[in-house]
C-alpha cells in the first residue's frame, strides 16, 4: 500500500516538470541546480486513491554534502520503506552521472522506479539507451519519459504499484562508479552526430574570449528587450487604458462630488488644474493603481519574461563561470549571480535564494549587497519614468553609483568579516529549449506573486500617506529630520514622506516624489537614496528571518551609514 | 607522461586523474558529481588567471572553482 511518491534524482534533470505533469500542481523550475530547495507537495490519483507525492531538492548522492541533498535524504527516510514509492528521475542524455543515485536508492532497499526523462534531446545528442536491458541489470522498472511534452508519463502512473525493492550488495564508492560504467556500456548506445548549433553555441559561451562577448550581448539584449516590451505594455495596453477609460470615468464621478473633502482627499486626491493628473495626484484611485498597473506591472512582466527565459535556456550558470573571478573578489562565488539577478526582480526572492549559497558568511555578504545595490523592478521602472526625461545620465548615473557601492562594500565586508568563501562546484546543464507554455507558467506564477504582494501594499500605503497629509501629520516629523534632509542631502523637507514610505514600498516612494517638482540633481540624489537606504519593509522580513537578529542590525546599520556617505558625498562632493 | 593540475594543464587536453588532494568533504563532492581517481577528464577552457575552470567529465560539464582545480592532478599523454 503506496502512502507517499518522493521525486528524486539529480540537479537539472526535469524533476519538477515530472512533478507537476504528475500532480498538477504547478512549480516553479529552472533549468539550473538548486532551485527546488523548498519541497512541493501534491496529490496524484492512484486507483481512486489520492497519494501525496513530494518533489525533493536535486541530489548528486544519497550521502549528503550540502543542505539540500541533507533535506532530501532525511524526508526520504521518514516513512517505512513498506509505505512508499520513490520515482528516481534521470537525465537520459547523461546516464552515468545519473545512475549513481539510482544504485543508491536499490543497495539501500527503497522500492524504487526510474524514470528516464528527457528522451527526445538524448535522441537529438545520438542518445539511445536500451530500456529492456537496463532493467534486467537493476531489477526495477524503467520508463522512458519527456515530461515537457507528457510522453511517457501515464505509463509511468500505470506502473508506480511496480516498484519495489530489490537485492543489491552495498559497493563501495569506487566500486560502485566501476559498476555503473559497465552498466552504461551494455545499455548505452551513442551515435556518432555532426556538432549542432546548439552544441557550438554550449562551447563557445564557456570559452573565455567568445563567452564574454556572448554574455555581453546577452545582456545588452535582455537589458533593450526588457524595455522595448515593458514601453510597448505601457503605450499599447495600460496608458490607453488609463487615459481613455479610466480618467473619462473618473472624471464623471467628480462631477457629482459636491463637498471635496476627506474622502475626496483620501480616494482622488488633488486635482492639477482642475483635472486628475495620474502621475501627481495622489489618491487611492488614481495615483496608487497607476503606480502599479501602468508605470510598474508591464516592466515586471517583461523583466521575468527574459529572467525565466535565460533561467530555462540554462545559460545562467553559463555567465556564473565567467563572473567568478569578479565576484570572488568580493567574498562571493560566480554562482551568487543568480541571487542578484532574482533581486532585479524583486529583492525577496533575491535574498531567500541566498540559501543557494553555502556558508553564512557568503549569505550575509550577498544579502547585504543585494538589499543595497541592487534596484528591484518597480524601483528601477519608477526611477527611469521620473528621471528618464532629465536625460540618460541621470539614469546611467544611478546605476554606476549602486555598481560602485556594491565593489567598494563587497571589498570592505570581504576584508573585514571572518571565515572565507568556500569555491564553487558547478554543473553546467545544456541549453534547453522551454516549451512556450511552460515559460507562460512560470510568468504567471511570478506576476501573479508580485500582484499579491504589491498591489494590498501600495492600496493602503498611499492611503495612510494621504491619512497623515491630510491630519498634517508629517509635519512634525519633517521638523526632526529637517536637518539632515535638508541640510545633507540638499532635498526639500517634504521629501522626507516619500523617503519614510520608502520603507513601505519603493515605487510609492518615487510616486510621492513627482509632485514636488524636483531638480535632476535633487530626483537623481533622492532616487539614489531610496536604493540604498532601508530596504522595503517586505525585504526587510526577510532578511531578518534569513540572516537572524543579529546580522539583520549588522547590515541595518551598514546601509544607515551608506546612506549618509552616499548622500553627503553627491550633494556635496559630486554634482555641486 | 606527466602530472600536472588541472590549473596547469592546457584547454582541449585530456588524461586520467590521478590524485585529489584537499579535504575529505572535496573528496566526496567530487566523487558524488563522478570526479574520482582514475576517472578521464577533459579541461575545456580556463576563465582568466585566477578564474574557474570547465571540465568534460563523461557527458557532463562541470566548472570547479580555481581552488578545487588547483587540487585535481592529472597524467596526461
Amino acid at each position: 500500500m503506496i502512502k507517499k511518491i518522493y521525486l528524486i534524482g539529480n540537479p537539472n534533470v526535469g524533476k519538477s516538470v515530472v512533478f507537476s505533469r504528475l500532480t498538477g500542481v504547478n512549480v516553479i523550475s529552472s533549468n539550473y541546480p538548486g532551485t527546488t530547495v523548498e519541497i512541493s507537495k501534491g496529490y496524484l490519483r492512484l486507483r481512486d486513491e489520492k497519494v501525496e507525492v513530494v518533489d525533493l531538492p536535486g541530489t548528486y548522492s544519497l550521502e549528503s554534502t550540502s543542505r539540500a541533498e541533507e533535506v532530501a535524504v532525511s524526508l526520504l527516510k521518514e516513512y517505512p520503506k513498506e509505505e512508499i514509492a520513490v520515482i528516481n528521475i534521470l537525465d537520459s542524455t547523461n546516464l552515468e552521472r545519473n545512475l549513481l543515485v539510482t544504485l543508491q536508492l536499490i543497495e539501500e532497499g527503497f522500492p524504487t522506479i526510474v524514470c528516464l526523462n528527457m528522451c527526445d534531446d538524448a535522441g537529438h545528442r545520438g542518445v539511445r539507451i536500451d530500456i529492456k536491458k537496463l532493467e534486467e541489470i537493476l531489477h526495477i522498472p524503467v520508463i522512458s519519459t519527456c515530461a515537457v511534452t507528457g510522453v511517457g508519463i501515464k505509463l509511468l502512473i500505470d506502473r508506480i504499484g511496480e516498484a519495489v525493492p530489490a537485492s543489491r550488495v552495498k559497493l563501495t564508492h569506487e566500486e560502485r562508479w566501476k559498476e555503473i560504467g559497465r552498466i552504461v556500456e551494455q545499455v548505452q548506445h551513442l551515435e556518432h552526430r555532426h556538432h549542432t548549433i546548439r552544441e557550438i553555441l554550449e562551447d563557445a559561451s564557456v570559452r573565455p574570449l567568445t563567452g564574454l562577448v556572448m554574455a555581453t550581448a546577452v545582456i545588452y539584449a535582455s537589458f533593450k528587450i526588457v524595455r522595448f516590451i515593458g514601453e510597448s505594455i505601457i503605450n499599447k495596453i495600460t496608458d490607453p487604458v488609463f487615459f481613455n477609460l479610466f480618467q473619462p470615468l473618473l472624471e464623471k464621478l467628480t462631477l457629482y462630488w459636491q463637498e471635496k473633502g476627506f474622502w475626496f482627499h483620501l480616494l482622488i486626491g488633488d486635482l492639477i488644474n482642475g483635472k486628475i493628473d495620474f502621475k501627481q495626484s495622489l489618491g487611492v484611485l488614481t495615483t496608487a493603481p497607476y503606480i502599479e498597473f501602468g508605470m510598474v506591472l508591464p516592466y515586471v512582466i517583461s523583466f521575468y519574461f527574459i529572467l525565466s527565459l535565460l533561467e530555462d535556456i540554462g545559460y545562467l550558470p553559463r555567465l556564473a563561470i565567467l563572473l567568478d573571478n569578479l565576484l570572488h573578489r568580493i567574498g562571493l562565488h560566480g554562482y551568487a549571480i543568480i541571487p542578484v539577478l532574482l533581486g532585479f526582480g524583486c529583492n525577496v526572492p533575491g535574498i531567500l535564494s541566498t540559501r543557494v549559497l553555502e556558508s553564512k558568511r557568503e549569505r550575509f555578504i550577498a544579502s547585504t549587497i543585494i538589499s543595497i545595490g541592487v534596484p528591484c523592478v518597480p524601483l528601477q521602472a519608477m526611477i527611469f519614468g521620473l528621471l528618464g526625461k532629465f536625460g540618460g545620465f541621470y539614469v546611467g548615473g544611478v546605476y554606476l553609483v549602486l555598481f560602485s557601492l556594491v565593489l567598494i562594500l563587497g571589498l570592505i565586508l570581504n576584508s573585514t568579516l571572518s571565515g572565507y568563501s568556500p569555491e564553487f562546484l558547478l554543473e553546467i546543464p545544456p541549453y534547453r529549449f522551454p516549451p512556450l507554455q511552460m515559460l507562460g507558467q512560470k510568468l504567471f506564477f511570478r506576476v501573479k506573486g508580485f500582484l499579491i504582494e504589491a498591489v494590498p501594499v501600495v492600496l493602503i500605503g498611499v492611503l495612510i500617506v494621504n491619512i497623515l497629509l491630510y491630519f498634517k501629520l508629517f509635519d512634525m516629523i519633517t521638523g526632526i529630520f529637517a536637518p539632515v534632509i535638508h541640510g545633507l542631502f540638499g532635498l526639500p523637507k517634504e521629501a522626507i514622506v516619500a523617503l519614510a514610505i520608502g520603507f513601505l514600498r519603493k515605487d510609492v516612494a518615487v510616486g510621492m516624489l513627482m509632485p514636488l517638482g524636483l531638480t535632476a540633481k535633487q530626483l537623481f540624489i533622492a532616487a539614489t537614496l531610496l536604493a540604498i537606504s532601508f530596504p522595503c519593509i517586505a525585504t526587510f522580513i526577510v532578511l531578518w528571518k534569513e540572516l537572524g537578529l543579529r546580522d539583520l542590525i549588522k547590515s541595518t546599520l551598514i546601509m544607515i551609514i551608506i546612506s549618509l556617505i552616499v548622500g553627503a558625498a553627491l550633494n556635496f562632493v559630486v554634482l555641486h | 607522461m606527466k602530472k600536472l593540475s588541472l590549473v596547469q594543464i592546457k584547454a582541449n587536453h585530456k588524461g586520467k586523474i590521478t590524485e585529489i588532494l584537499g579535504g575529505l568533504n572535496l573528496h566526496q563532492k567530487l566523487m558524488n558529481m563522478g570526479v574520482y581517481k582514475g576517472k578521464e577528464i577533459t579541461k575545456l577552457s580556463h576563465i582568466g588567471l585566477k578564474g574557474p575552470v570547465v571540465v568534460k567529465v563523461g557527458r557532463g560539464i562541470l566548472a570547479l572553482g580555481h581552488g578545487v582545480a588547483e587540487k585535481i592532478i592529472i597524467e596526461s599523454e
